[in-house]
This record gives structure tokens, C-alpha cells and sequence, in this order.
């Protein structure tokens, strides 16, 4: 006999309580706690954490991100999607995926990625950071358990992509660096079959997986919250320098990214702080890295403040272009002039743009076809790479 | 005068001559449904916890359920100052009372609320006239309720328990430092709370009692862990849903952790055999703090402060007035 007791429990509690009845009439019989249990959510599938540490008395220290989460035995990291049981650190969320859409990659935004394309989007639950203004709260913000999952492996996830047409699978709409493991494998497996992978992501994450997942990932799209550490600390619960760290590591590693900075009303909008931003990027990652300005929209925790006005975007843009940044976008504001993307030497439109789609594109092999000046980015397929291995991971960091 | 005027006034007489004696009897016959207990009226300027520890509530795994009911219904009347445990009960909850008994499974078998002392707290529920049907046993997970021996009733008859899983409130509720969707447990289904922590010893907020107990009712306890979970274990309990609801806590205290918490670790763990009272959570948590700290002290552990896990929440709970957090102001009822 499962459940509140065994048999022998079972029949212990009978024979007390029925001595106890005898002994007083004062009480009620037990017996209408012992029901039949009808089916509900079983115990997620479990992949121990590719970086963390082990501590004294069952303890670990999670090594993905910057926050360095110390836990307890039972207990769960930050992001609310990973466990500590008896010492091992568990991820709740591989192949647990929540959300699964096929999306124009403009809609990440990646604009210097193969422009007109699809990516396969998958997210899983969780977060580190807890943004007061976060645009998927529903996931992000709440743990595995509590929201609907798909169980998607990462070879269908790969074979998805594939029959959909989709030369990219992006790891989004949450924070893909909480659930690494699942996106590690996904996008290992998806390059050795032609597929690429793009993360679309904070930036909050240690440099050691950061590296290793460069090996297999093609583009990287950061959300710069903002520029000072109040912001981040107040606003994001989170810190703004490791995300510069983050920044300088991917100009290191030499994969394509792009940057997104959500601009707020009166909380990062003012000129010295887009100034100073701008020419950080500018001198610490060049001119060449593009940059989103995008529109907010009141959501979550922050509904007191209203939608970006467009000439706050248009001013930051200004501020940035004078810092040297050649490829600077406003976003969230369908058919405005600063979604089309301008050579830097001839001054022409290469690609048109409204919204998510691609009405015009004149760069061709990475060139504009107007006047040869190359426009960086990822305009070809990458190729088919076979890691060394494909079955089980190393686990890194371990000490 | 009238023989049947006589017999009448004598009759008022005798009961006015011997109303001491039966109220004393009274008092006498009711504590023997229970055990033979004094109560008195909980003091107006003070809260009161009880302390009610018994040998041989649980003997290794057998749970002796006579005796729990016992220490249970000697408790009820300990808080309440009510005699007659029936009373005590009715006291506390009615008939048109949902009742949620939020318990604390996290710590698997080893250091979770003891069914046993939930069935006791059921059988209460029932004397106070709350049917079946109205009574919730709950918890975050319903698979943690089961793993540590509940028997799970979805939505059948008689006392229903389960887990909160995905069932929680659509929209955020903010209150201080946290914002939150509540379990739809507490927000939807009951109208009135138990809560049953367990005694133990915290990796990040010190102490997992009363207070902390209830970050089992939230979506996002994950993102509270700072600075030892303070100020946000007391926002949360600030919130009308919690504070309006809850009309009981019961600790389990049959065994208690003084180090390695939240998880189970037979070496952080001791026989106190008892269970710990009150309806003041802040008062509860201050004294079961103490406890812990009291167990430290004899095992030559450094006191929570030392330890970097201060239990701060329940100094910032009391400066928010949701109970008493001042030693000299709590009475103290052991047994």
C-alpha cells in the first residue's frame, strides 16, 4: 500500500485509533484520509549541471552564472529551475521545453544574420535576473512545475528546425543560459547536422561555459539593460559588469553578436548614460557590433512608466552614431527609418526593412552591392561541424 | 410557604452551593478527554506559545496517534485557554470555515510535518464541525506530499490534499519587496489557515518556521533568498491573504534540525520530541528560534548570527507588527 502509509502503517493507525475511540467518543474515525489518488504531474526528468561545485555537508555552488548561487541540499539556485539533491545539482528543465515557435530571426533581433530567414525559438522556464519590466514573466519567472512544458530532446529539436526550413534554432524568450545543458546539446548536435544555434540572452554567465558553448553556438544577441550598476542591481537584480565582461569575451571569441538596449523612460534614458554606453561599445568592442534601441512597453512590474517615446530612440541613436557605432536600429516602432540598415561608406540602404520582415537586401557575399564595403555579419549557412564526440558531456568545473 | 415554593428555592440552593464544585469538575473531566492540564486565559498584553513535549510521540517510525492526538488537543487548549478541547476548536473555526493546513514536505521523510500530527489537527477540524470536504492539506508539490507519506485526494471525497504545482494566481501581488502569484489554494479555496512548519535550522533565512513557511504559498520564493531572506519573508506575511487566514500554527517539533537545513542530514538532527503553539507567528518563530539556538549552543555550534544566517525576518516581522518578537512579551506555556 502506497501513499499516506503502507500496510503495516496502516493497520498500526487503525488499531490506535480504534483504541483511541473506545477511549474517548470525542473523536471521529481516520479512515476518510486513506483515498484513492487519482493521476497529476510526475517528478521532471533530471540532467545533473555541467558547472558547479561541490561544498561540505551536501552544499554545491552553481557555476554558471555570475550570481554563484550557494544551496543547500533541497533547494533550488536562483533561476528557480535547478536542484540540489543529496550534493548533485540537477537541472529540472533539459528537454522540458515551454514555449516552441518558428520566428523571423528579426524578431530576436539578429539584423546582420541571415536576413530573411526563420528560427526554430525554444525556451525553457526559468531566469537569473528578475527584470521589473520582463516581457515574458509568464516563463521566465516561474519555476518548471508551474508552467506547461513540452518533453522536446534535443534531436527533435534539431529534426523540427530542419522540417520547418529553419537554418537556425534559437535558445529565447526566457534566459537560455539557466537552462545551458539543454541548449549545450541542442546546439552541439544542431551544428553537426548544418543547423546553427543563437543565443538570445542576458549576458549574465561565467566565462568558462561561456567558451565552451561558443564552440557550438553561431551568434549571440546580449540585452545591455543599461549602463550603471544601480539599474542593474534596482531594476534587474542583477550587475552590470560581468555582462561587460560577457561583451568583451564574445569580441574575444570572435562569434557574431549584436546588442539590445531596451530604453526606459526617466531609468536609462538619459543622454550621459546612452553617451557613456555608446562609447564604451564603441572602444571596447568597435563600431562595428550593431546596436537595438528599443521601444519599452509597460509590463509586469514596471506599468507606472509610458511606452518609450520614438524621439528618445531617435536621440539615442544620434548619441550613438556619433560614438562611432555604424549600425544602430530602433526597434519596437514598425516602419521608422532606423530598422533598415545604411552603409557605412556609400551612405545607401542595404536592407529595408519594416517590422520583422525583409522588403529589400543588397548585401551580397557580406558586401554591399552598391558600392563593395563589407557589412559584417553571418550571411551564409555556416557549415556542417562534427564535434569530437556526441554522446554524453563532460562535466567542466568540477574541482 | 409553599412545600413546592421550598423544594424549588432549595433546589436553587443546592445549585448555587455546589456551581464551584461542578465547574471544577467540569474542568477536571474535560482536561481528562485530553490529559490533566490547567489552562488559563491567554494574558491580554502578552502572546503565548506552547511548548508540549511528550516521549514516545513518534518512536523511531512508529507514531504513537493516540498520544499526538493528546498533545494536540492539550495544545489547542493551552492556546485558547479554552478547557474543553472541543471548545478550543470551536473557538478557532466554524463550520463554514475552508480550511487549508499548510505543512512542510521539502525536507523529504526525514524532517517534514508528521501525517500523523495532521490527522490529529483533522480530527479537530471535525470536533469544531468543519466537514470533510473543507479541509486541505497542502504543500507546494503534490509529489513532496506523497513522498513524505500523504495519501493524495485531488478532488474526491472526505479531506482533500495536494500540492499547489501550477496552480497559481495569473496576476502578481505586490507588497513591499515581493511580488508574487499566490498559491490558488490559499487564495481561492480556503478561508481560513493552519500553518505547519516544522522545527529546523535554515542554509539562508536562519530558521524555517512559521514565518518562512509561508514561501511555500508563492510562486517565486527563489528570488527571496538574499540577505537571508530579509526583508521579504516579512512583506509576504504582511499580505492580506496570509495575515487574515491564518488562525493557527502548529511547529512540528517531534524532530528538530539545529544545522544542515533545509534538507535532512541525520548529523543536524535531534529527538524534541514535542510540538510547539500559538496563533502569533512572529512570538512562535522568536521561541523556536530560541530552541535552535539553545541546541547550537550545547552541540558547540556558533549561534546563527555567527553563521551568517541571522534570522533577521522575524525582527523585521515584529517591527512590522505581525506579532510579538519581544521575549518579555511572550508567555511561555511548556509542558
Amino acid at each position: 500500500m502506497k501513499g499516506f502509509c503502507n500496510r503495516r502503517e496502516f493497520l498500526r493507525h487503525l488499531s490506535s485509533g480504534l483504541s483511541a475511540l473506545s477511549l474517548s467518543s470525542g473523536f471521529v474515525q481516520i479512515e476518510n484520509l486513506f483515498k484513492t489518488a487519482p493521476a497529476y504531474a510526475a517528478e521532471p526528468l533530471l540532467k545533473e549541471v555541467m558547472f558547479y561545485k561541490k561544498l561540505d555537508d551536501l552544499r554545491i555552488e552553481c557555476e554558471i552564472c555570475p550570481k554563484g548561487c550557494k544551496i543547500a541540499d533541497r533547494e533550488r539556485g536562483y533561476c528557480g529551475n535547478k536542484e540540489n539533491r543529496k550534493g548533485i545539482y540537477y537541472s529540472l528543465v533539459y528537454a522540458q521545453a515551454c514555449a516552441v515557435h518558428n520566428d523571423p530571426i528579426e524578431k530576436k533581433p539578429l539584423f546582420h544574420y541571415l536576413p530573411g530567414t526563420t528560427a526554430l525559438s525554444i525556451a525553457a522556464a526559468g531566469c537569473n535576473f528578475e527584470c521589473k519590466f520582463c516581457q515574458n514573466w509568464q516563463i521566465a519567472q516561474f519555476r518548471p512545475e508551474q508552467v506547461d512544458s513540452y518533453t522536446l530532446p534535443p534531436d527533435q529539436v534539431v529534426k523540427m528546425a530542419k522540417d520547418q526550413g529553419s537554418p537556425t534554432i534559437a535558445y529565447t524568450y526566457s534566459e537560455p543560459v539557466v537552462f545551458y545543458e539543454y541548449m549545450h546539446d541542442t546546439a552541439r548536435l544542431g551544428r553537426s547536422q548544418g543547423i546553427g544555434s543563437v543565443m538570445i540572452s542576458n549576458g549574465y554567465i561565467k566565462e568558462k561555459p561561456l567558451v565552451e558553448l561558443c564552440k557550438h553556438l553561431t551568434a549571440v544577441k546580449v540585452d545591455l539593460k543599461a549602463f550603471t550598476e544601480k539599474f542593474y542591481k534596482e531594476t534587474c537584480s542583477g550587475e552590470l559588469k560581468p555582462v561587460l565582461e560577457t561583451l568583451e569575451r564574445l569580441k574575444k571569441i570572435g562569434i557574431w553578436y549584436e546588442l539590445v538596449v531596451l530604453i526606459l523612460p526617466t531609468l536609462n534614458d538619459s543622454e550621459k548614460e546612452i553617451g557613456e554606453m555608446s562609447r564604451w561599445i564603441s572602444e571596447k568592442l568597435g563600431g562595428d557590433v550593431p546596436v537595438h534601441f528599443t521601444r519599452f512597453h509597460p509590463m509586469y512590474k514596471i506599468k507606472n512608466l509610458p511606452p518609450t517615446p520614438v524621439s528618445t530612440l531617435e536621440r539615442a541613436r544620434k548619441i550613438a552614431q556619433d560614438a562611432g557605432i555604424h549600425y544602430v536600429y530602433v526597434g519596437n516602432v514598425p516602419g521608422h527609418e532606423g530598422e533598415h540598415t545604411y552603409c557605412p561608406s556609400c551612405k545607401k540602404m542595404v536592407i529595408k526593412r519594416t517590422g520583422f520582415f525583409i522588403l529589400e537586401n543588397h548585401v551580397k557575399g557580406g558586401k554591399c552591392s552598391f558600392c563593395n564595403y563589407p557589412i559584417p555579419g553571418v550571411w551564409e549557412k555556416p557549415p556542417a561541424i562534427q564535434p569530437k564526440k556526441l554522446t554524453e558531456f563532460k562535466r567542466y568545473g568540477m574541482s | 410557604m409553599n412545600p413546592q415554593r421550598r423544594t424549588f428555592l432549595g433546589y436553587i440552593v443546592s445549585l448555587i452551593a455546589t456551581f464551584p464544585f461542578l465547574t471544577f469538575f467540569q474542568r477536571k473531566a474535560t482536561a481528562g478527554e485530553t490529559s490533566s492540564i490547567k489552562v488559563s486565559s491567554p494574558p491580554g498584553d502578552k502572546a503565548r506559545v506552547v511548548i508540549l513535549r511528550r516521549e514516545g510521540m513518534v518512536k523511531g517510525d512508529a507514531p504513537d496517534v493516540s498520544l499526538i492526538r493528546k498533545v494536540i488537543n492539550e495544545g489547542v487548549c493551552q492556546v485558547t485557554g479554552n478547557p474543553l478541547a472541543s471548545g478550543a476548536w470551536k473557538e478557532l473555526f466554524t463550520p463554514k470555515d475552508t480550511v487549508g493546513i499548510k505543512v512542510n514536505c521539502l525536507g523529504g521523510r526525514g524532517i517534514s510535518t508528521h501525517p500523523e500530527l495532521v490527522m490529529a489537527v483533522v480530527e479537530g477540524l471535525r470536533i469544531a464541525g468543519v466537514p470533510d470536504s473543507n479541509i486541505i492539506i497542502w504543500d507546494r508539490l503534490t509529489t513532496e506530499l506523497e513522498a513524505v507519506g500523504f495519501k493524495i485526494n485531488l478532488q474526491g471525497d472526505g479531506v482533500r490534499c495536494f500540492g499547489t504545482d501550477s496552480n497559481y494566481e495569473a496576476d502578481l501581488e505586490e507588497i513591499g519587496s515581493i511580488g508574487s502569484c499566490f498559491s490558488s489554494i490559499l487564495s481561492r479555496q480556503c478561508t481560513a489557515l493552519i500553518n505547519m512548519p516544522v522545527l529546523k535550522d535554515h542554509d539562508l533565512s536562519g530558521v524555517s518556521l512559521s514565518l518562512k513557511n509561508l514561501y511555500g504559498a508563492i510562486h517565486n520564493p527563489n528570488k527571496y533568498h538574499d540577505n537571508n531572506c530579509d526583508p521579504y519573508i516579512a512583506d509576504l506575511n504582511s499580505h492580506p491573504l496570509i495575515r487574515k487566514r491564518l488562525k493557527l500554527i502548529i511547529c512540528d517539533g517531534i524532530k528538530g534540525m539545529y544545522n544542515g537545513g533545509p534538507g535532512f542530514k541525520p548529523h543536524g538532527s535531534w529527538e524534541f520530541q514535542g510540538i510547539i503553539m500559538s496563533r502569533d507567528p512572529v512570538a512562535l518563530d522568536r521561541v523556536g528560534a530560541e530552541i535552535i539556538e539553545e541546541k547550537r549552543r550545547e552541540k558547540g555550534l556558533p549561534g546563527l548570527k555567527e553563521a551568517g544566517r541571522e534570522p533577521k525576518h522575524i525582527a523585521t516581522a515584529f517591527k512590522k507588527g505581525l506579532g510579538m518578537g519581544d521575549m518579555k512579551r511572550i508567555e511561555v506555556v511548556k509542558g
